[in-house]
């Protein structure tokens, strides 16, 4: 076979190759509308305790780590969580879902919006939320977000320099998502694969969360006990009626 | 004689690029790679198709096995050494097949390329180009 033909037919095989991702790449869902979204944020920011404790930590990873460092404040003098992460990214997606469920315990959002991860990365059009765009209050903790692109790349938001000497320090692989607890503890990439969340829209996402069997309460649920675990840490247990349930303060003794 | 001379070069090019990423593998080092959507080192690394079956061993330590054995290969055809034209022209078929798996892994499972593997791809494509031009000239010759 000549070297040209073998170099011919490798260049069809690529664009078979192409034209199979390409074919086989979901169309991205499109985002709610204002109303659609609240009745979606109304269930994920209100799973009941009682379900939140059968659950545990569920199939989740724990990935949060102790680290050392100044205590990180908040804008509001409160203790900081610091989240970075990018619309795009599938493995933030999946993240926002036990961020929103586990800080939604200590205060309340605003302006969430739903959107997905890239049509074109692994595990295409996860349904998520932004954080771009969103606004948290809290008397306990302060939460401090930058989404650096859009889902298609586009640059969005950039962090300080303050910011990212966090990311530098925390988080060398440079994995996102990436989260500081107050510089007591971090982790950075997804505490479950997005891949639990394929092909469902949000409200069948929020749906499934009030079942703690369903394959996506167990991770969803379980990190974000995680989570409040890990800001319980920092605002000394309180509220009480988040962070004395012996799941938390269980959760509490494993993160050291 | 001049061909097998750049399947050699190809074969220590490879070679680096697969110790490099093993490097990058093993330590802390970020991968110097631009991220976009369509071209992601870390992506295609980081994804479980970066390490051998599930175990802690990158895919490219693999490459640092078949690209030594490439060059090695080419530096006894350069010595003038005929009789390994079928076995190299069997081993660089073995690598051409491996590398269509990853691209189409690359491609359809990952929707990421990452240019430092696409670099050692089109090297393997030259090395396999080489023992194939040559294995013909060899058979004539014979």
């Amino acid at each position: 076979m000549a070297p040209v033909a073998v170099v011919a037919a490798i260049a069809l095989l690529v664009a078979a190759f192409l034209v199979i991702r390409w074919y086989t790449t979901p169309l991205p869902p499109r985002p709610l509308t204002v109303d659609a979204t609240q009745h979606v944020l109304d269930i994920v920011t209100n799973i009941a305790p009682p379900e939140l404790d059968v659950v545990g930590t569920g199939s989740a990873n724990n990935l949060v780590k102790r680290v050392s460092g100044s205590p990180l404040t908040g804008p509001n003098g409160h203790p900081e969580v610091f989240y970075m992460g990018a619309e795009y990214c599938p493995y933030c997606a999946a993240e926002r879902w036990p961020m929103i469920i586990a800080l939604s315990r200590f205060g309340t959002f605003s302006g969430l919006k739903t959107t997905s991860s890239s049509s074109t990365d692994v595990y295409p059009n996860t349904p998520t939320f932004t954080f771009h765009g969103a606004t948290y209050t809290s008397q306990y903790v302060d939460f401090v977000s930058v989404e650096t692109t859009d889902r298609n790349q586009s640059p969005l938001e950039s962090p300080t320099s303050a910011q990212q000497a966090l990311v530098n320090q925390y988080d060398t692989a440079g994995s996102i998502p990436f989260v500081d607890f107050g510089n007591r503890y971090a982790f950075s990439g997804a505490t479950y694969l997005p891949d639990v969340l394929g092909g469902m829209s949000w409200k069948a996402v929020a749906d499934s969360l009030l079942n703690p069997d369903s394959p996506q309460a167990k991770p969803i649920l379980g990190s974000a006990n995680l989570i409040t675990a890990a800001v319980c840490k920092l605002t000394g247990d309180q509220p009480a009626i988040v962070c004395s349930s012996s799941t938390i303060q269980s959760i509490e003794k494993t993160l050291g | 004689m001049r061909w097998q001379a750049l399947a050699l070069a190809a074969g220590l090019a490879g070679l680096g690029v697969s110790i490099y990423l093993t490097v990058v593998h093993y330590s802390a080092i970020p991968v110097a790679c631009p991220a976009t959507a369509q071209v992601n080192c870390e992506q295609v690394l980081a994804s479980p198709y970066g390490v051998i079956a599930g175990s802690a061993i990158p895919t490219s330590a693999a490459g640092i096995v078949w690209f030594a054995l490439s060059a090695l290969l080419a530096a006894g055809r350069v010595a003038g050494r005929v009789e390994l034209a079928r076995p190299q022209l069997a081993w660089a078929a073995l690598g051409l097949a491996t590398v269509l798996t990853l691209v189409y892994i690359e491609i359809v499972e990952l929707g990421a390329i990452c240019i430092w593997c696409t670099t050692a791809h089109v090297l393997v494509l030259l090395i396999f180009l080489v023992s194939l031009s040559s294995s013909n000239m060899a058979r004539v010759r014979t």
